[in-house]
């Protein structure tokens, strides 16, 4: 049979240090993943800095809340639930329900605009507004994906 | 305008795809990969708008 050592030797031939081996994805405890997770949909990133990905955390927060940011600057709008006129087969226009549930996903980015009234405005006048709209949309899809890298990362699934 | 908001949307979307890719753990193969989606993104996206040119609306 072979020693500790000699059996950690073989299977861990490339770590720097054999008593911490770094390659192997940690598992965070619950807590831990309900933090990354929350604070990850509050605000782009910060789910990547809890866990102690730094440079993750600050390339998904310039890019996420640039899109968002950008969005607004180009006369996109916050889009929430709205009902149906005329009604038709759903009591909520589902267009607006799909670009609600894209939005949200930005956390903080949406209901900081939302209560303090950057793009809601029902009606965007500037040409603009189409792709403001776009990326704003692009903001919040792209931070689902990151919540979820986030999770990934928590439960130990990569690294 | 549309082909730099194109370009912008498909730089923003490509880093963070690379950044989330899961099949690889180095530097090198996740910017092939980001270099790829954002190949993907503008080639699909200028094929659909010369398919949609003749189109009047």
């Amino acid at each position: 049979m072979q020693s500790r050592d000699g059996l950690t030797d073989n299977i861990t031939p490339h770590f720097s240090d054999r008593r911490v081996p770094l390659n192997v994805p940690h598992q965070a405890s619950m807590p831990v993943r309900a933090v990354a997770l929350l604070a990850s949909w509050l605000v782009p990133g910060a789910g990547h800095l809890v866990l102690g990905r730094y440079g993750r955390a600050l390339l998904f927060f310039v890019i996420i809340v640039g899109a968002f940011v950008f969005g607004i600057s180009l006369h996109g709008r916050i889009f929430w639930p709205t009902v149906a006129e005329p009604p038709g087969m759903f009591h909520y226009d589902l267009i607006t329900v799909l670009w609600f549930a894209a939005q949200i996903g930005s956390g903080l980015c949406y209901l900081v605009s939302f209560a303090f009234g950057f793009g809601t405005d029902p009606h965007p006048l500037p040409a603009t507004s189409d792709y403001g709209n776009t990326f704003m949309l692009l903001a919040g899809l792209l931070n689902y994906l990151v919540i979820y890298d986030a999770f990934d990362i928590a439960a130990g699934r990569k690294r | 305008m549309h082909i730099l908001m194109m370009s912008l949307y498909a730089t923003m979307t490509a880093v963070v795809l690379a950044a989330v890719e899961t099949r690889s753990d180095n530097m090198r193969d996740r910017l092939i990969h980001g270099l790829k989606t954002f190949g993907w993104f503008m080639g699909v996206g200028l094929l659909l708008s010369w398919v949609f040119l003749p189109i009047p609306w």
